[in-house]
């Protein structure tokens, strides 16, 4: 091995070929002996939060979800919009890996991996949510049909049990696709392992690959495959999660724009999760050669081209309430924008419409800073766009009587940072220990593959 | 149960030996079979934690508990003592009671100890009703209200329907006479510095200072003296005082109106004045009433049955006189909470110590009890004998349901044992008292099954005596403007808490008031133009200053509250109350500020010369619905659903055949494609609720409240939004601010036919019953709250936290005692609602089902229903065609809320009508469309 204690990531790549060099590139990450240290202050404030994380959820188990904000009308409040915000961050991921592999964009290989990462780690961060945001955790079972001596079955006109599988099935098919790209990685990895406990590991991980064509023939069938079973997931899970508000009755969330809005929304939010990722990761273990800026750029063009659909998407809403002729319609949304959550509504407004304009500047395309501002930006104004659509439609719905105002409490603060914990040590983990970059799929798409 | 010296009539639940619901006496007349708050709460005092377990005996400056035999002996050796000296210095502060036994004893009392001296107290005194009939008709006589034969009721500063000792009767009353479907409505006006229920009611309403209430009678009396033509024995003509405010034209329109309706109305029309006003003014309502022929047709009279006592003031200013003087040895303060409730000038609680041999019995150990030498528990009227006459003099017997808790004992027995003639136990006394009248066993056991014997004390047909002309102070001369240092202070019974004596009732601590909306406090109600003027935001704090003394309390802007007037409620600021009314020693800080510390003698009810000064500060307060000011946006938002969501209409209106509420809103047909999945072959459960006839009293919220163990969350969690309420009531203001109208709509689960919450239940723990119940299954509920996101109405109610916790404190076992045992105990995580009292429904079709009959509508009643003193709410089988509820919804002003969401709900509401006099409603026409004022 060739990484040095000092700087394992910084040199130039090792190696004779275009391909060794890749390899080397990225395998020597999660070979060091040990990560850089920024590593370990990210990863040490990450279990921090981790741990709040989980005694919070924990103390609400315990005591009941009162300890949250959530109240009359606003029976909702932060659990949701998490839920809602990680499942659209879980987008992009899929969106990657099976859309643009479908629809040949090579230069996806170079952020796949780490997309499909994020997806299945927002999947983790999300479906937390709804199991501990119900009153009795300990039953949230029974919204599984099992067979049982109650002779109860669930409840199918309910969204929510619409969601769970919708859920369910993205987040298993996410999970299978990554692992599956991981496989040939692996591989490698267990081929260049130093030590046995490496090479066991990643050799149960690697599940026998050898390499041989028949086992590519099977793993490009199985991959496409995948990419065509996951290509409709990504549409829908995203319309199913908005069915849960699109199918009540309560004004500002009774929309049929909802699911194709939610889908746009997902995916603008999940991309900038992923500049928010690639940035840093790029620019801490030297994968500047492999993650390049024409890949960044591109990400923020469709970036900016899906905020502008949510743009659309806000424009819309207004337009329809108008349209509809119906008072507690036309109300839901001036009130969204003129009412005592008005500061929210701004709050997303600026983040999710003003802040991607610049990336009409290609100056601004290619500047890995302002990228990660503008990721981090559109991040904070979807999870607000959830808390508007969520917690100010409730807020104030039929009756004046019940208005109420939704005031979230230390917990509810405590809980959404510590879901960022949970997603960050997760997403930590993984770029230390597994192939951060798909080092095969990469490849296949040097110049010097291009046999004919 | 007794309040203020009238005694009502109740049938008590009781499971297993212990009471847990109280419902009204139908048989007796001021209850028919309804209750209000306190009667439905006081069941809850009864398993009162707080309450006191046994003597406390001072030693010096340390109290401790003593055994009842200790204090048997002292008191025996003290009343032994007092027996030879003939009773001299002997004295007994008590409250207002109309008991026959308590006035036997008393005879007995005075017979043995001729010195001895016996005082009576009450904070919230109707004395001025008493010295106003004596002004009128040289004797006192109790007015006995017959509303129901009135055609135009006028009541100045007076609230007939809810503070009223006879409040439900007149509640009934008046709605026999309000019928809009007969065509016949009786056209209430009230004249009142802040809003009551009758306010509410009636059709129009003057927001007037109290003090300025005087000067308007004196003017009404003088438009119908001109014209009524008196005979020469009612005194001369009155010429119309000189007031500047009488010539403000929304007030000369108003009175010139009212004289108007009561001239066209001879004989069926009435003037009442409320306890705030003075005597004068009950005196000027006499008058009008006579010379209109109204006395003796809508208003009959009575001998008052305490009518030569003293005043309370009068009697308390002499017990504190008689203290001061060291005339008296031995005080015992049967009941009441004088160290409390007595005007701050009079200096009660200082005096107390002047006497050598102090005792006060009472529930709670409270702030008089903390400066006795000892303090003996009183057992609560569920669990002691007793008697007391009705309003209209009915006598009305009171029969333990349990034995004392904490071996409290009744003021009867205290009192019997100060004679020690040999009669001491509650129903010994009972039972010689009225031996003449009920005679042997069996006649007592009758009348104590009815609750009650015989009828109502004769009527009488006072003269009216003609009187000068009262005086009239500067104030009273004046405008209706008033600058800050010369506003009005009026001073009232508080909605749930009356004087104080409930602080210590969660149910009625954490029932809204029904104008403000406020739970755990009080307020200073400010009319929102006067806070414009001083700076006050709704829900600050400000400084009350009055006659050097100065209070520190929360202000809401009150809409339809008079301009320059402020009105406090009295009860608050307990500091001996317990732990949920305030108890600063046991640590917890008292609920609300004690505004008797405002209240002196001189001016018990209107004071003048108030200073208010804002803070700068926001009070922590918990209302259940938003405080009047809210932004631009949700005001507007507001106006412009109202007329969907409460509709009104006028007498004249539905008098057009073609009127039906549902028009109000156009939309397209519901009607469904489908069949429905339920045919409900047998039962159809279903509600109707009046508007016209919602007086907002509250009593269905306790009821329902006491029989659906419907738990109390405290302050932060209704700050929180999180009371629990399976009915509110909802109170919306419209029109302008200074002059609103009030409409309040009981909301409780509308139980959908199409229901919103069925829909999106992933586990099915809310489905519809074969009687179209929207049923609640709590056991399969996992708590996504999806259900009430998705409910309209916004009826169901989620346990945040396990509110059955505070039971497992050792302290409050006994309250367990009051749980219903039908109604299943919700743990937390899961949502609860309105189930239209399922178990009432089961336990109707089971005694239909033994005594082998098939139900009758009226079978079930609903706790709010049975409650319900106007009979707002009626319920019954939407299948039986006979059925009143089917009945109620021929009607054209029966609509759906929120029907045009295809809901379907099972509960109907009657549009609220009004019956405006012509002469004022075009202006009220126009006011009403006025946008609404913004602050």
């Amino acid at each position: 091995m060739t990484a040095t204690p000092v700087s394992p990531y910084q040199g130039r790549p090792g190696g004779e070929n275009v391909f060794a060099r890749i390899t080397e590139n990225v395998a020597r990450i999660a070979e060091a002996p040990r990560p850089p240290p920024a590593w370990y202050v990210a990863f040490g404030i990450s279990v921090a939060l981790l741990l709040i994380f989980i005694s919070n959820l924990a103390l609400v188990a315990w005591f009941g979800v009162g300890l949250w904000g959530t109240m009359h009308p606003v029976a909702w409040g932060f659990p949701i919009v998490n839920f809602v915000f990680w499942i659209g961050i879980g987008h992009a991921g899929t969106l990657i890996s099976a859309i643009l592999y479908l629809l040949r964009q090579d230069w996806r290989t170079a952020i796949s991996r780490f997309a499909e990462a994020m997806t299945v780690f927002a999947l983790v961060c999300a479906v937390v949510f709804p199991g501990i945001h119900v009153g009795r955790p300990w039953v949230s079972y029974w919204m599984l049909p099992y067979p049982n001596q109650m002779g109860m079955w669930p409840q199918f006109r309910s969204p929510l049990e619409w969601d769970l599988f919708a859920v369910g099935t993205y987040a298993t098919v996410s999970v299978m696709f990554w692992y599956l790209g991981m496989v040939p990685d692996f591989a490698t990895l267990r081929n260049r392992a130093a030590g046995p406990v490496r090479r066991v590991a990643y050799g149960i991980a690697a599940m026998g690959w050898r390499g041989s064509s028949r086992q590519w023939h099977r793993y490009e069938r199985a991959y496409l495959l995948l990419a065509a079973l996951a290509t409709p997931l990504v549409l829908s899970v995203h319309s199913v999660v908005a069915f849960d508000f699109a199918t009540s009755q309560l004004p500002g969330w009774h929309s049929t724009i909802f699911p194709p809005y939610f889908v746009a929304g997902a995916i603008f939010g999940g991309f900038a999760m992923v500049v928010t990722l690639v940035v840093p990761a790029r620019q801490f273990f030297g994968l500047a050669s492999l993650i390049q800026i024409r890949h960044l750029e591109l990400m923020n063009k469709i970036i900016l081209a899906t905020g502008m659909l949510v743009g659309y998407a806000y424009a819309m809403e207004f337009f329809i309430a108008w349209y509809s002729g119906v008072t507690f319609e036309q109300f839901a949304f001036v009130n969204r924008a003129f009412g005592p959550y008005a500061w929210a509504y701004w709050t997303m407004i600026l983040c999710n419409l003003a802040a991607p304009q610049v990336f009409w500047w290609k100056a601004a395309r290619t500047n890995v800073w302002v990228s990660l501002a503008v990721g981090i930006i559109v991040n904070v104004g979807m999870w607000f766009e959830r808390f508007v659509i969520i917690c100010t439609s409730l807020s104030r719905d039929f009756l004046p009587s019940s208005w109420g105002y939704f005031v979230p409490t230390a917990y509810d603060y405590l809980t959404l940072a510590g879901s960022f914990g949970l997603f960050f040590t997760l997403f930590l983990l993984f770029c230390r220990y597994l192939p951060m970059v798909a080092m095969a799929e990469v490849k296949a798409t040097q110049p010097s593959a291009r046999v004919r | 149960m007794e309040l203020y010296g009238v005694a009502t009539g109740l049938t008590v639940t009781s499971h297993d030996g212990r009471p847990i619901k109280v419902e009204g006496n139908p048989l007796h007349p001021d209850s028919e079979g309804a209750t209000n708050v306190f009667h439905q709460a006081s069941v809850l005092g009864l398993y009162d934690p707080d309450r006191s377990t046994g003597p406390l005996r001072r030693h010096g400056a340390e109290r401790g508990a003593a055994p009842w035999t200790e204090f048997d002996r002292d008191f025996g050796m003290a009343m032994a003592r007092l027996r030879a000296a003939g009773g001299r210095g002997l004295a007994v502060l008590g409250r207002e009671s109309s008991s026959p036994s308590l006035r036997d004893l008393r005879a007995r009392l005075a017979a043995a100890m001729p010195e001895s001296r016996w005082y009576e107290w009450e904070p919230l005194t109707r004395d001025a009703e008493r010295i106003g009939a004596r002004l009128a008709f040289g004797r006192a006589y109790r007015p006995l209200l017959r509303l129901e034969r009135a055609e135009v009721i006028v009541c100045l500063d007076a609230d007939p329907l809810v503070a009223h000792p006879a409040a439900i009767a007149n509640a009934r009353g008046l709605m026999r006479a309000r019928r809009p479907e007969t065509g016949r409505m009786a056209r209430v006006y009230a004249i009142e510095s802040c809003f009551s229920a009758t306010g509410v009611i009636a059709d129009h309403r003057l927001g007037l200072r109290s003090e300025l209430i005087m000067p308007l009678a004196m003017a009404l009396d003088a438009a119908i003296t001109a014209r009524a033509q008196p005979l020469p024995e009612h005194g001369p003509a009155q010429p119309r005082p000189e007031a500047e405010f009488l010539g403000e034209p929304k007030v000369a329109s108003f009175l010139a109106t009212v004289a108007k309706d009561l001239l066209a109305h001879i004989g069926r029309g009435v003037v009442l004045a409320g306890p705030r006003q003075p005597p004068e003014v009950h005196a000027l309502c006499h008058r009008i009433n006579v010379l209109l022929g109204n006395a003796g047709a809508t208003v009959e009279f009575l001998e008052d049955p305490a009518g030569d006592r003293p005043t309370h003031l009068a009697s308390l200013r002499a017990i504190v006189a008689a203290l001061e003087a060291g005339k008296v040895d031995t005080l015992l303060i049967l009941g009441g909470n004088p160290v409390y409730d007595t005007p701050v000038d009079l200096a009660f609680g200082p005096a107390l110590a002047k006497a050598r041999f102090t005792v006060h019995a009472s529930l709670t150990d409270d702030e008089t009890s903390a400066r006795v030498d000892w303090h003996v528990p009183l057992a609560h009227y569920l669990e002691a004998w007793g008697d007391g006459l009705a309003y209209d003099g009915t006598l009305t017997l009171a029969q333990p349901l349990i034995g004392a808790l904490y071996g409290g004992r009744s003021e009867l027995e205290l009192v019997a044992a100060m004679i020690d003639d040999g009669v001491r136990d509650g129903l010994a006394i009972l039972r010689r008292t009225h031996a003449a009248r009920l005679g042997d066993d069996r006649g007592f056991a009758r009348a104590v099954q009815r609750g009650l014997v015989g009828g109502p004390m004769p009527l009488e047909r006072p003269t009216l005596l003609p009187f000068e002309r009262f005086h009239l102070t500067e104030r009273q001369r004046g405008g209706l403007a008033v600058a800050n240092g010369a506003l009005e202070l009026t001073f009232g019974a508080d909605t749930r808490l009356l004087d104080g004596r409930f602080a210590n009732n969660g149910w009625l601590q954490e029932l809204p008031d029904p104008f403000t909306k406020l739970t755990w406090d009080n307020a200073a109600l400010v009319a929102p133009r006067t806070a414009q003027e001083l700076g006050v935001a709704d829900g600050s704090l400000v400084t009350l200053e009055i006659g050097g003394r100065t209070l520190e309390l929360p202000a809401v802007h009150a809409p339809g509250q008079a301009p320059g007037s402020i009105y406090v409620p009295l009860g608050y600021g307990r500091t001996r109350a317990g732990l949920v009314g305030g108890a600063p020693n046991r640590g917890v800080t008292p609920v609300g500020a004690d505004t008797y510390g405002l209240r002196s003698s001189g001016a018990p009810y209107i004071a003048a010369g108030l200073t208010l000064r804002p803070t700068g500060d926001l009070a922590a307060l918990a209302p259940t619905q938003h405080l009047h000011t809210i932004d631009a946006v949700g005001r507007r938002g507001e106006a412009e659903r109202l007329p969907m969501i409460v509709r009104e209409a006028t007498l004249a209106e539905i008098a057009n055949p073609t009127y039906t509420a549902r028009d109000t809103i156009r939309h397209p047909s519901l009607a469904s494609w489908w069949q429905d999945p339920v045919s409900y072959e047998g039962r159809r459960w279903g509600m109707g609720i009046d508007l016209t006839k919602c007086i907002g009293c509250n009593a269905c919220v306790v009821a329902c409240t006491a029989e659906n163990n419907v738990p109390v969350v405290g302050k932060e969690m209704v700050q929180q939004g999180r009371e629990m309420h399976w009915i509110r009531i909802d109170r919306y203001f419209r029109g302008p601010a200074d002059n609103p109208e009030i409409t309040f709509q009981p909301v409780a689960c509308q139980h959908c036919e199409n229901a919103p919450c069925e829909q999106v239940c992933p586990v099915g723990a809310t489905v519809h019953s074969s009687e179209g119940l929207n049923d609640m299954v709590y056991n399969r509920c996992i708590g996504t709250r999806y259900c009430s996101n998705n409910c309209p109405y916004k009826v169901r109610r989620y346990n945040y936290f396990n509110q059955n916790l505070a039971y497992a404190d050792a302290r409050n076992q006994v309250q367990r005692l009051v749980l219903n045992p039908e109604v299943t105990v919700r743990s937390r995580g899961v949502m609860e609602k309105c189930t239209f009292c399922v178990q009432r429904i089961q336990r109707a079709k089971i005694s239909a089902k033994n005594e082998r009959r098939s139900l009758a509508d009226g079978d079930v009643a609903t706790a709010c229903q049975q409650a319900c003193p106007t009979q707002a709410i009626v319920f019954g089988d939407l299948n039986d065609r006979l059925s009143r509820v089917v009945a109620e919804r021929q009607s054209s002003r029966t609509y759906e809320l929120l029907g045009e969401l295809n809901n379907r709900p099972r509960v109907a509401y009657l549009a609220r009508v009004r019956n405006p006099h012509p002469d004022l409603a075009a202006a009220a026409a126009v006011s009403r469309n006025d946008e609404p004022s913004r602050q």
